[in-house]
Protein backbone atom coordinates (compact mmCIF):
# COMPACT_ATOMS: atom_id res chain seq x y z
CA UNK A 1 0.00 0.00 0.00
CA UNK A 2 2.71 2.35 1.18
CA UNK A 3 4.96 1.33 -2.58
CA UNK A 4 1.39 2.34 -4.09
CA UNK A 5 0.93 5.66 -2.98
CA UNK A 6 4.88 6.58 -2.99
CA UNK A 7 4.20 5.45 -6.59
CA UNK A 8 1.78 7.83 -7.44
CA UNK A 9 3.24 10.68 -5.53
CA UNK A 10 6.49 9.95 -8.01
CA UNK A 11 3.69 9.87 -11.04
CA UNK A 12 2.36 13.19 -10.13
CA UNK A 13 5.45 14.77 -10.34
CA UNK A 14 6.51 13.57 -13.39
CA UNK A 15 2.86 14.65 -15.18
CA UNK A 16 2.79 17.51 -13.09
CA UNK A 17 4.74 19.83 -15.93
CA UNK A 18 2.14 18.35 -18.33
CA UNK A 19 -0.86 19.33 -16.44
CA UNK A 20 0.87 23.09 -15.25
CA UNK A 21 0.98 23.55 -18.92
CA UNK A 22 -2.07 22.47 -20.24
CA UNK A 23 -4.23 24.37 -17.58
CA UNK A 24 -1.91 27.54 -18.49
CA UNK A 25 -3.36 27.35 -22.08
CA UNK A 26 -6.90 28.02 -20.49
CA UNK A 27 -5.86 30.97 -17.86
CA UNK A 28 -5.99 34.48 -18.74
CA UNK A 29 -3.02 37.16 -18.68
CA UNK A 30 -3.88 37.82 -14.14
CA UNK A 31 -4.09 34.40 -13.05
CA UNK A 32 -1.17 32.95 -15.17
CA UNK A 33 1.26 35.24 -13.15
CA UNK A 34 -0.47 34.43 -9.69
CA UNK A 35 2.07 33.24 -7.42
CA UNK A 36 1.23 31.05 -5.71
CA UNK A 37 0.15 29.54 -9.19
CA UNK A 38 -4.10 28.66 -9.73
CA UNK A 39 -4.00 25.24 -10.20
CA UNK A 40 -7.19 24.61 -10.15
CA UNK A 41 -9.69 26.99 -10.04
CA UNK A 42 -9.17 29.95 -12.70
CA UNK A 43 -11.44 31.45 -14.93
CA UNK A 44 -11.54 29.50 -18.27
CA UNK A 45 -10.00 31.25 -21.06
CA UNK A 46 -9.55 30.47 -24.64
CA UNK A 47 -8.46 32.89 -26.27
CA UNK A 48 -5.25 31.77 -26.72
CA UNK A 49 -6.17 29.37 -28.56
CA UNK A 50 -7.87 31.77 -30.95
CA UNK A 51 -4.58 33.79 -31.40
CA UNK A 52 -2.47 30.68 -31.97
CA UNK A 53 -4.74 29.76 -34.60
CA UNK A 54 -5.29 32.95 -36.03
CA UNK A 55 -8.81 33.44 -35.46
CA UNK A 56 -8.05 36.51 -33.05
CA UNK A 57 -8.74 40.26 -34.50
CA UNK A 58 -5.29 40.75 -32.60
CA UNK A 59 -3.19 39.87 -35.35
CA UNK A 60 -5.04 39.84 -38.67
CA UNK A 61 -3.39 43.32 -40.28
CA UNK A 62 0.11 42.51 -39.42
CA UNK A 63 1.21 39.35 -41.98
CA UNK A 64 4.93 39.10 -40.41
CA UNK A 65 2.60 37.09 -37.45
CA UNK A 66 0.80 35.36 -39.76
CA UNK A 67 4.15 32.82 -39.99
CA UNK A 68 2.84 32.10 -36.13
CA UNK A 69 -0.08 30.14 -36.85
CA UNK A 70 -0.05 27.12 -35.63
CA UNK A 71 -1.92 25.05 -38.49
CA UNK A 72 0.14 25.68 -41.14
CA UNK A 73 2.48 24.38 -38.50
CA UNK A 74 1.16 21.47 -38.15
CA UNK A 75 1.05 20.96 -42.08
CA UNK A 76 4.57 21.19 -42.26
CA UNK A 77 5.49 18.72 -39.26
CA UNK A 78 2.70 16.19 -40.80
CA UNK A 79 4.21 16.31 -44.25
CA UNK A 80 8.11 15.98 -43.04
CA UNK A 81 6.72 13.07 -40.78
CA UNK A 82 4.62 10.94 -42.78
CA UNK A 83 7.29 11.37 -45.60
CA UNK A 84 10.20 10.45 -43.75
CA UNK A 85 8.33 7.70 -41.70
CA UNK A 86 7.38 6.66 -45.08
CA UNK A 87 10.97 6.65 -46.63
CA UNK A 88 12.40 5.14 -43.86
CA UNK A 89 10.10 2.50 -43.82
CA UNK A 90 10.56 1.39 -46.98
CA UNK A 91 13.93 1.36 -46.62
CA UNK A 92 13.92 -0.19 -43.24
CA UNK A 93 12.03 -3.32 -44.41
CA UNK A 94 14.38 -4.09 -46.93
CA UNK A 95 17.30 -4.23 -44.77
CA UNK A 96 15.86 -5.06 -41.59
CA UNK A 97 14.91 -8.80 -43.58
CA UNK A 98 18.67 -8.98 -44.78
CA UNK A 99 20.04 -8.18 -41.95
CA UNK A 100 17.27 -10.26 -39.82
CA UNK A 101 17.82 -13.82 -42.45
CA UNK A 102 21.34 -13.59 -44.15
CA UNK A 103 24.52 -14.12 -43.09
CA UNK A 104 26.81 -11.48 -45.12
CA UNK A 105 30.25 -10.81 -44.84
CA UNK A 106 30.57 -7.71 -43.58
CA UNK A 107 27.46 -7.46 -41.53
CA UNK A 108 28.83 -6.99 -38.13
CA UNK A 109 30.37 -4.05 -39.67
CA UNK A 110 27.24 -2.70 -41.62
CA UNK A 111 25.23 -3.15 -37.80
CA UNK A 112 28.61 -0.77 -36.28
CA UNK A 113 28.33 1.84 -38.80
CA UNK A 114 24.54 2.11 -38.19
CA UNK A 115 25.23 2.31 -34.32
CA UNK A 116 27.87 4.99 -35.35
CA UNK A 117 25.49 6.74 -37.60
CA UNK A 118 22.98 7.10 -34.29
CA UNK A 119 25.74 8.26 -32.26
CA UNK A 120 26.62 11.23 -34.54
CA UNK A 121 25.79 14.76 -33.39
CA UNK A 122 23.07 15.99 -35.50
CA UNK A 123 25.47 19.21 -35.53
CA UNK A 124 27.97 17.34 -36.98
CA UNK A 125 25.22 16.33 -39.92
CA UNK A 126 23.29 19.63 -39.83
CA UNK A 127 26.43 21.87 -41.02
CA UNK A 128 27.95 19.70 -43.88
CA UNK A 129 24.12 18.78 -44.62
CA UNK A 130 23.33 22.53 -45.13
CA UNK A 131 25.98 23.15 -47.71
CA UNK A 132 24.93 20.59 -50.07
CA UNK A 133 21.49 21.28 -49.68
CA UNK A 134 22.62 24.72 -50.39
CA UNK A 135 24.40 23.62 -53.66
CA UNK A 136 21.63 21.22 -55.22
CA UNK A 137 18.53 24.09 -53.79
CA UNK A 138 17.25 21.72 -51.14
CA UNK A 139 17.57 24.10 -48.46
CA UNK A 140 14.01 25.24 -47.19
CA UNK A 141 12.59 22.24 -48.55
CA UNK A 142 10.02 19.15 -47.22
CA UNK A 143 12.05 17.15 -49.26
CA UNK A 144 15.05 18.14 -47.73
CA UNK A 145 14.17 17.15 -43.71
CA UNK A 146 12.47 14.02 -45.25
CA UNK A 147 15.72 13.00 -46.16
CA UNK A 148 17.63 14.07 -43.33
CA UNK A 149 14.79 12.68 -40.66
CA UNK A 150 14.85 9.29 -42.84
CA UNK A 151 18.67 9.09 -41.99
CA UNK A 152 18.42 9.99 -38.71
CA UNK A 153 15.50 7.23 -38.36
CA UNK A 154 16.87 5.03 -40.08
CA UNK A 155 19.08 3.20 -37.33
CA UNK A 156 16.21 2.74 -34.87
CA UNK A 157 13.83 1.37 -38.23
CA UNK A 158 16.48 -1.43 -39.66
CA UNK A 159 17.40 -2.46 -36.06
CA UNK A 160 14.17 -2.84 -34.74
CA UNK A 161 12.57 -4.34 -37.80
CA UNK A 162 15.29 -6.57 -37.92
CA UNK A 163 14.27 -7.76 -34.29
CA UNK A 164 10.72 -7.90 -35.30
CA UNK A 165 12.10 -9.95 -38.67
CA UNK A 166 13.89 -12.44 -36.32
CA UNK A 167 10.83 -13.46 -34.70
CA UNK A 168 8.72 -14.20 -37.61
CA UNK A 169 10.13 -18.26 -38.21
CA UNK A 170 12.45 -18.84 -40.63
CA UNK A 171 10.65 -21.94 -41.28
CA UNK A 172 8.13 -19.77 -43.19
CA UNK A 173 10.42 -18.75 -45.65
CA UNK A 174 11.80 -22.27 -46.15
CA UNK A 175 8.58 -23.85 -47.09
CA UNK A 176 8.12 -21.00 -49.25
CA UNK A 177 11.40 -21.21 -51.01
CA UNK A 178 11.14 -24.95 -51.84
CA UNK A 179 7.44 -24.11 -53.01
CA UNK A 180 9.25 -21.73 -55.64
CA UNK A 181 8.64 -18.09 -54.13
CA UNK A 182 11.36 -15.86 -55.07
CA UNK A 183 12.87 -13.77 -51.66
CA UNK A 184 11.36 -10.80 -52.06
CA UNK A 185 7.41 -12.72 -52.99
CA UNK A 186 8.44 -14.25 -49.54
CA UNK A 187 9.31 -10.67 -47.92
CA UNK A 188 6.04 -9.40 -49.31
CA UNK A 189 3.98 -12.40 -49.26
CA UNK A 190 4.74 -14.04 -46.16
CA UNK A 191 7.05 -12.10 -43.68
CA UNK A 192 5.77 -8.32 -43.98
CA UNK A 193 1.90 -9.89 -42.70
CA UNK A 194 3.35 -11.77 -39.67
CA UNK A 195 5.70 -8.79 -38.91
CA UNK A 196 2.94 -6.20 -39.71
CA UNK A 197 2.11 -4.85 -35.95
CA UNK A 198 6.05 -4.85 -35.44
CA UNK A 199 6.30 -2.51 -38.97
CA UNK A 200 3.21 -0.61 -37.84
CA UNK A 201 5.19 0.49 -34.30
CA UNK A 202 8.07 1.53 -36.54
CA UNK A 203 6.44 3.67 -38.68
CA UNK A 204 5.07 5.27 -35.39
CA UNK A 205 8.22 5.83 -33.87
CA UNK A 206 9.62 7.42 -36.21
CA UNK A 207 6.60 9.47 -37.03
CA UNK A 208 7.24 10.80 -33.40
CA UNK A 209 10.96 11.47 -33.08
CA UNK A 210 10.77 13.33 -36.72
CA UNK A 211 7.96 15.49 -35.20
CA UNK A 212 10.60 15.80 -31.91
CA UNK A 213 13.45 16.80 -33.97
CA UNK A 214 15.03 20.22 -33.56
CA UNK A 215 18.30 21.25 -34.76
CA UNK A 216 17.94 19.82 -38.18
CA UNK A 217 14.88 20.95 -38.90
CA UNK A 218 16.17 24.52 -37.81
CA UNK A 219 19.03 24.77 -39.62
CA UNK A 220 17.29 23.45 -43.16
CA UNK A 221 14.18 24.87 -42.45
CA UNK A 222 14.80 28.75 -42.94
CA UNK A 223 11.48 30.80 -44.27
CA UNK A 224 8.84 28.68 -45.49
CA UNK A 225 9.14 25.34 -43.94
CA UNK A 226 9.52 24.55 -39.86
CA UNK A 227 8.40 22.58 -37.81
CA UNK A 228 6.21 22.53 -34.62
CA UNK A 229 9.54 22.76 -32.23
CA UNK A 230 11.47 25.53 -34.43
CA UNK A 231 8.19 27.56 -34.15
CA UNK A 232 8.11 27.12 -30.59
CA UNK A 233 11.81 28.25 -29.91
CA UNK A 234 10.83 31.48 -32.06
CA UNK A 235 7.87 31.84 -30.04
CA UNK A 236 9.79 32.10 -26.87
CA UNK A 237 11.19 35.49 -28.30
CA UNK A 238 7.38 36.91 -28.26
CA UNK A 239 6.92 36.49 -24.55
CA UNK A 240 3.18 35.63 -24.20
CA UNK A 241 2.31 32.71 -21.99
CA UNK A 242 -1.01 31.70 -22.86
CA UNK A 243 0.43 31.51 -26.23
CA UNK A 244 3.31 28.97 -25.63
CA UNK A 245 1.29 27.30 -23.09
CA UNK A 246 -1.50 26.51 -25.96
CA UNK A 247 0.70 26.45 -28.62
CA UNK A 248 2.68 24.15 -26.96
CA UNK A 249 -0.67 21.94 -25.52
CA UNK A 250 -1.67 21.51 -29.31
CA UNK A 251 1.48 20.27 -30.19
CA UNK A 252 1.72 17.21 -27.98
CA UNK A 253 -1.66 16.13 -27.83
CA UNK A 254 -1.15 14.29 -31.02
CA UNK A 255 2.18 12.81 -29.93
CA UNK A 256 0.23 11.85 -26.73
CA UNK A 257 -2.47 9.76 -28.50
CA UNK A 258 0.58 8.05 -31.19
CA UNK A 259 2.40 6.71 -27.90
CA UNK A 260 -0.25 5.27 -26.27
CA UNK A 261 -1.17 3.34 -29.13
CA UNK A 262 2.14 1.68 -29.17
CA UNK A 263 3.20 2.00 -25.60
CA UNK A 264 3.42 -1.85 -25.32
CA UNK A 265 6.40 -1.28 -27.82
CA UNK A 266 7.70 2.17 -26.95
CA UNK A 267 11.12 0.36 -24.89
CA UNK A 268 11.75 -2.39 -27.23
CA UNK A 269 11.92 0.70 -30.03
CA UNK A 270 14.21 3.11 -27.71
CA UNK A 271 16.58 0.22 -27.21
CA UNK A 272 16.89 0.01 -31.18
CA UNK A 273 15.29 -3.67 -30.72
CA UNK A 274 17.60 -5.11 -27.96
CA UNK A 275 15.21 -4.72 -24.50
CA UNK A 276 11.56 -6.60 -25.09
CA UNK A 277 8.60 -6.03 -23.01
CA UNK B 1 17.70 -8.10 -22.99
CA UNK B 2 16.74 -10.72 -26.31
CA UNK B 3 19.99 -13.26 -26.69
CA UNK B 4 20.50 -12.57 -30.69
CA UNK B 5 19.72 -15.94 -32.28
CA UNK B 6 22.07 -16.01 -35.00
CA UNK B 7 19.77 -17.34 -38.24
CA UNK B 8 21.90 -18.70 -40.81
CA UNK B 9 19.54 -19.50 -43.75
CA UNK B 10 20.77 -22.72 -46.17
CA UNK B 11 23.22 -21.30 -48.67
CA UNK B 12 20.06 -20.67 -51.12
CA UNK B 13 19.83 -17.78 -49.76
CA UNK B 14 23.08 -15.99 -49.57
CA UNK B 15 24.08 -16.48 -53.34
CA UNK B 16 21.70 -13.73 -54.15
CA UNK B 17 23.14 -10.61 -54.16
CA UNK B 18 22.89 -8.71 -51.34
CA UNK B 19 22.88 -5.45 -53.18
CA UNK B 20 19.15 -4.71 -53.90
CA UNK B 21 18.19 -5.20 -49.98
CA UNK B 22 20.84 -3.01 -48.78
CA UNK B 23 21.62 -0.29 -51.73
CA UNK B 24 19.23 2.31 -50.16
CA UNK B 25 20.75 1.82 -47.02
CA UNK B 26 24.09 2.35 -47.49
CA UNK B 27 23.41 5.41 -50.02
CA UNK B 28 21.63 6.74 -47.11
CA UNK B 29 24.64 6.19 -44.31
CA UNK B 30 27.45 7.68 -47.14
CA UNK B 31 25.46 10.51 -48.20
CA UNK B 32 24.27 11.67 -44.71
CA UNK B 33 27.29 9.76 -42.50
CA UNK B 34 30.22 8.93 -44.54
CA UNK B 35 30.20 12.72 -46.81
CA UNK B 36 29.39 14.88 -43.85
CA UNK B 37 32.41 13.71 -42.00
CA UNK B 38 34.83 14.20 -44.67
CA UNK B 39 33.02 17.32 -45.54
CA UNK B 40 33.66 18.41 -41.96
CA UNK B 41 37.24 17.69 -41.85
CA UNK B 42 37.73 19.64 -45.19
CA UNK B 43 35.71 22.39 -43.73
CA UNK B 44 38.15 22.08 -40.45
CA UNK B 45 41.34 23.20 -42.38
CA UNK B 46 39.00 26.06 -44.30
CA UNK B 47 37.61 29.27 -42.67
CA UNK B 48 35.29 31.67 -44.25
CA UNK B 49 37.16 35.18 -44.85
CA UNK B 50 34.43 37.93 -45.10
CA UNK B 51 36.57 40.37 -46.88
CA UNK B 52 36.86 38.05 -49.67
CA UNK B 53 34.02 36.23 -49.33
CA UNK B 54 35.56 33.12 -49.62
CA UNK B 55 35.97 29.82 -48.52
CA UNK B 56 39.51 29.80 -47.67
CA UNK B 57 42.62 26.93 -46.80
CA UNK B 58 43.89 27.85 -43.28
CA UNK B 59 45.87 24.86 -42.84
CA UNK B 60 45.58 23.97 -38.80
CA UNK B 61 44.27 27.05 -37.91
CA UNK B 62 41.21 26.32 -36.38
CA UNK B 63 42.69 22.82 -34.94
CA UNK B 64 45.26 25.00 -32.72
CA UNK B 65 42.40 27.65 -32.32
CA UNK B 66 40.19 24.99 -30.61
CA UNK B 67 42.96 24.00 -28.47
CA UNK B 68 43.82 27.39 -26.98
CA UNK B 69 40.15 28.64 -27.15
CA UNK B 70 38.99 29.02 -23.53
CA UNK B 71 35.22 28.63 -24.40
CA UNK B 72 35.84 25.95 -26.19
CA UNK B 73 36.96 24.63 -22.95
CA UNK B 74 34.25 25.70 -21.07
CA UNK B 75 31.27 23.98 -23.01
CA UNK B 76 33.86 20.41 -23.49
CA UNK B 77 33.40 20.42 -19.54
CA UNK B 78 29.63 21.56 -19.37
CA UNK B 79 29.14 18.73 -22.18
CA UNK B 80 30.92 16.13 -20.13
CA UNK B 81 29.41 17.40 -16.61
CA UNK B 82 25.82 17.60 -18.08
CA UNK B 83 26.24 13.77 -19.52
CA UNK B 84 27.75 12.30 -16.30
CA UNK B 85 25.62 13.85 -14.38
CA UNK B 86 22.38 13.74 -15.48
CA UNK B 87 23.46 10.23 -16.44
CA UNK B 88 24.38 9.35 -12.80
CA UNK B 89 20.72 10.65 -11.42
CA UNK B 90 18.79 8.93 -14.56
CA UNK B 91 20.09 5.79 -13.38
CA UNK B 92 19.73 6.00 -10.03
CA UNK B 93 16.24 7.43 -9.70
CA UNK B 94 15.51 5.07 -12.72
CA UNK B 95 16.31 1.98 -10.89
CA UNK B 96 14.71 3.00 -7.39
CA UNK B 97 11.26 4.04 -9.23
CA UNK B 98 11.91 1.05 -11.41
CA UNK B 99 11.87 -1.65 -8.45
CA UNK B 100 8.97 0.46 -6.82
CA UNK B 101 6.65 0.02 -9.63
CA UNK B 102 8.14 -3.72 -10.78
CA UNK B 103 4.59 -5.12 -10.03
CA UNK B 104 1.71 -7.06 -12.02
CA UNK B 105 -0.54 -4.67 -9.95
CA UNK B 106 -2.73 -3.30 -13.12
CA UNK B 107 -2.41 0.15 -10.95
CA UNK B 108 1.49 -0.26 -11.84
CA UNK B 109 0.66 -0.91 -15.68
CA UNK B 110 -1.23 2.38 -15.83
CA UNK B 111 1.59 3.91 -13.97
CA UNK B 112 4.08 2.39 -16.64
CA UNK B 113 2.08 3.90 -19.34
CA UNK B 114 0.92 7.35 -18.31
CA UNK B 115 5.31 7.89 -17.88
CA UNK B 116 5.84 7.23 -21.48
CA UNK B 117 4.45 10.72 -22.08
CA UNK B 118 7.42 12.41 -20.72
CA UNK B 119 9.23 10.99 -23.48
CA UNK B 120 7.32 12.00 -26.54
CA UNK B 121 7.32 15.43 -26.05
CA UNK B 122 9.46 17.28 -28.31
CA UNK B 123 12.67 18.43 -26.16
CA UNK B 124 12.24 22.11 -27.52
CA UNK B 125 8.57 22.03 -26.22
CA UNK B 126 9.89 20.75 -23.06
CA UNK B 127 12.12 23.33 -22.69
CA UNK B 128 9.65 25.87 -22.98
CA UNK B 129 7.49 23.89 -20.55
CA UNK B 130 10.47 24.67 -17.90
CA UNK B 131 10.80 28.42 -19.55
CA UNK B 132 7.77 29.43 -18.21
CA UNK B 133 8.29 27.20 -14.62
CA UNK B 134 11.80 28.44 -14.47
CA UNK B 135 11.01 32.50 -14.96
CA UNK B 136 12.78 34.89 -12.77
CA UNK B 137 9.41 36.89 -11.93
CA UNK B 138 6.68 34.85 -12.01
CA UNK B 139 7.78 31.30 -12.39
CA UNK B 140 6.41 28.17 -10.17
CA UNK B 141 10.40 26.61 -9.42
CA UNK B 142 12.22 29.62 -8.78
CA UNK B 143 9.00 30.88 -6.13
CA UNK B 144 9.07 27.09 -4.40
CA UNK B 145 12.73 27.57 -4.17
CA UNK B 146 12.17 30.79 -2.23
CA UNK B 147 9.53 29.90 -0.15
CA UNK B 148 11.35 27.14 0.97
CA UNK B 149 14.18 29.43 1.75
CA UNK B 150 16.58 27.20 -0.72
CA UNK B 151 17.82 30.28 -2.83
CA UNK B 152 17.62 33.95 -1.59
CA UNK B 153 14.79 36.35 -2.60
CA UNK B 154 16.97 38.05 -5.46
CA UNK B 155 17.95 34.90 -7.03
CA UNK B 156 17.12 33.52 -10.22
CA UNK B 157 17.81 30.16 -12.08
CA UNK B 158 18.52 30.80 -15.39
CA UNK B 159 20.69 34.11 -15.03
CA UNK B 160 22.73 32.75 -11.91
CA UNK B 161 25.97 31.35 -13.68
CA UNK B 162 25.91 28.64 -11.24
CA UNK B 163 22.43 27.42 -10.92
CA UNK B 164 21.55 28.40 -14.73
CA UNK B 165 23.25 24.74 -16.03
CA UNK B 166 20.89 23.07 -13.39
CA UNK B 167 18.18 24.92 -14.11
CA UNK B 168 18.56 23.25 -17.96
CA UNK B 169 20.03 19.45 -16.36
CA UNK B 170 16.37 19.79 -14.11
CA UNK B 171 14.56 19.70 -17.90
CA UNK B 172 16.48 16.32 -19.30
CA UNK B 173 16.18 14.82 -16.05
CA UNK B 174 12.47 15.44 -15.99
CA UNK B 175 11.74 14.19 -19.32
CA UNK B 176 14.31 11.61 -19.72
CA UNK B 177 14.46 9.20 -16.09
CA UNK B 178 11.07 7.65 -17.29
CA UNK B 179 13.53 6.19 -19.79
CA UNK B 180 15.27 4.45 -17.56
CA UNK B 181 12.53 3.30 -15.27
CA UNK B 182 10.28 1.87 -18.40
CA UNK B 183 13.69 0.38 -19.86
CA UNK B 184 14.85 -0.84 -16.05
CA UNK B 185 11.82 -2.25 -15.14
CA UNK B 186 11.59 -3.94 -18.86
CA UNK B 187 14.27 -6.22 -17.69
CA UNK B 188 13.09 -6.30 -14.22
CA UNK B 189 9.85 -7.79 -15.29
CA UNK B 190 11.83 -10.10 -17.84
CA UNK B 191 13.82 -11.74 -14.71
CA UNK B 192 13.17 -15.29 -13.88
CA UNK B 193 11.97 -15.59 -10.09
CA UNK B 194 13.53 -18.73 -8.78
CA UNK B 195 16.83 -17.43 -8.38
CA UNK B 196 15.16 -14.76 -5.93
CA UNK B 197 13.02 -17.07 -4.26
CA UNK B 198 15.79 -19.18 -3.10
CA UNK B 199 17.66 -15.90 -1.45
CA UNK B 200 14.96 -14.78 -0.12
CA UNK B 201 14.41 -18.75 1.47
CA UNK B 202 18.60 -18.28 2.32
CA UNK B 203 17.81 -15.38 4.09
CA UNK B 204 19.44 -12.42 1.86
CA UNK B 205 18.58 -9.24 2.77
CA UNK B 206 17.03 -7.17 0.13
CA UNK B 207 20.34 -4.79 -0.13
CA UNK B 208 21.95 -8.42 -1.36
CA UNK B 209 19.90 -9.74 -3.15
CA UNK B 210 20.09 -6.70 -5.41
CA UNK B 211 23.62 -6.71 -5.38
CA UNK B 212 24.39 -10.04 -6.14
CA UNK B 213 21.45 -11.19 -8.28
CA UNK B 214 19.44 -8.35 -9.91
CA UNK B 215 22.25 -6.10 -10.94
CA UNK B 216 24.36 -8.48 -11.89
CA UNK B 217 21.21 -10.28 -14.02
CA UNK B 218 20.60 -6.69 -15.19
CA UNK B 219 23.75 -5.25 -16.61
CA UNK B 220 23.09 -6.17 -20.21
CA UNK B 221 19.99 -3.89 -19.86
CA UNK B 222 21.53 -1.40 -17.91
CA UNK B 223 24.16 -0.94 -20.86
CA UNK B 224 22.14 -0.67 -23.67
CA UNK B 225 20.27 1.91 -21.50
CA UNK B 226 23.23 3.58 -20.60
CA UNK B 227 24.76 3.59 -24.17
CA UNK B 228 21.89 5.40 -25.62
CA UNK B 229 20.72 7.81 -22.95
CA UNK B 230 24.94 8.62 -22.91
CA UNK B 231 24.64 9.41 -26.78
CA UNK B 232 21.51 11.23 -26.49
CA UNK B 233 22.89 13.74 -23.27
CA UNK B 234 26.13 14.52 -25.45
CA UNK B 235 24.51 15.71 -28.45
CA UNK B 236 21.74 17.23 -26.38
CA UNK B 237 21.71 20.84 -27.82
CA UNK B 238 17.81 21.56 -27.76
CA UNK B 239 17.03 22.11 -23.78
CA UNK B 240 20.19 25.10 -24.00
CA UNK B 241 19.23 25.97 -27.08
CA UNK B 242 15.91 26.96 -26.05
CA UNK B 243 16.01 27.72 -21.92
CA UNK B 244 19.28 29.38 -22.03
CA UNK B 245 20.84 29.91 -25.48
CA UNK B 246 24.27 29.29 -23.98
CA UNK B 247 24.14 31.87 -21.43
CA UNK B 248 24.56 33.42 -18.99
CA UNK B 249 27.76 34.40 -20.58
CA UNK B 250 28.83 30.65 -21.81
CA UNK B 251 28.20 29.13 -18.41
CA UNK B 252 25.70 26.45 -20.45
CA UNK B 253 27.12 26.39 -23.72
CA UNK B 254 27.73 22.72 -24.42
CA UNK B 255 30.19 21.33 -27.59
CA UNK B 256 27.27 21.37 -29.74
CA UNK B 257 25.32 24.17 -29.42
CA UNK B 258 28.91 25.87 -29.54
CA UNK B 259 29.49 24.85 -32.50
CA UNK B 260 25.95 25.55 -33.80
CA UNK B 261 26.61 29.46 -32.37
CA UNK B 262 29.91 29.19 -34.57
CA UNK B 263 28.28 28.72 -37.56
CA UNK B 264 25.40 31.35 -37.55
CA UNK B 265 28.62 33.68 -36.83
CA UNK B 266 29.21 32.65 -40.03
CA UNK B 267 32.73 30.81 -38.74
CA UNK B 268 32.10 27.74 -40.28
CA UNK B 269 35.44 26.04 -40.25
CA UNK B 270 35.84 27.01 -36.55
CA UNK B 271 31.85 25.02 -36.01
CA UNK B 272 32.61 22.54 -37.92
CA UNK B 273 36.01 21.62 -36.16
CA UNK B 274 34.07 21.58 -32.86
CA UNK B 275 31.06 19.83 -34.06
CA UNK B 276 34.08 16.87 -35.42
CA UNK B 277 35.86 16.89 -31.94
CA UNK B 278 32.35 16.15 -30.19
CA UNK B 279 31.58 13.68 -33.26
CA UNK B 280 34.99 11.93 -32.88
CA UNK B 281 34.48 11.83 -29.03
CA UNK B 282 31.19 10.00 -28.99
CA UNK B 283 32.59 7.57 -31.73
CA UNK B 284 35.19 6.30 -29.78
CA UNK B 285 33.45 6.42 -26.34
CA UNK B 286 30.38 4.56 -27.68
CA UNK B 287 32.22 1.75 -30.24
CA UNK B 288 34.29 0.91 -27.09
CA UNK B 289 31.35 1.09 -24.23
CA UNK B 290 29.41 -1.76 -27.19
CA UNK B 291 32.93 -3.44 -27.04
CA UNK B 292 33.56 -3.97 -23.36
CA UNK B 293 29.80 -4.06 -22.18
CA UNK B 294 29.23 -6.31 -24.74
CA UNK B 295 26.36 -5.37 -26.16
CA UNK B 296 24.74 -7.15 -28.84
CA UNK B 297 22.42 -6.30 -31.85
Amino acid sequence: MIRKISSYIILLIFIFPIFFLITSSFKNNIDLFALPPKLFFFDIDFSAYERVFGFSNFFKFDPSYSELFLTSRIIDSLIIGLGSSSLTLIIGIYAGYYISRVNFKFKRYLIISILSARMMPLVSIAIPIYFVYEKINLLDTYIGIIFVHTFINLPLAVLLLKSFFDEVPKQIDENAYIDGASKIKILHKLVVPCAKSGIAVTFILSLIFSWTEFICALMIGQMNVKTIPVQASILKTIPSWDMMAAFTTISIIPVFILILMVKKHFVRGLTLGTVKE
Amino acid sequence: MSSQKSYSLPSFMNSDSSLPWLLPLITMLIVFAIIPFFYNIYLSFHEFVPAKRALLFVGWDNWIRLFTDGVFWGSLKVSLYYTFMCLLIQLVLGMGIALLIDSDDPGFGIIRSILTLTLVIPPAIAGMIFLIMEDANYGLIPWLLKSIGLIGPEDTILSDPTLALWGVMIVDIWQWTPFMVLILVAGLRSLPSEPFESAVIDGARPFQVFRRLTLPMLHKVIAVAVLIRGIDLWRMVDYVFVLTSGGPGTATYTLSLYSWQRFTFVQWGYGATISLFSLIVILIVGNAFIHFAKVKW
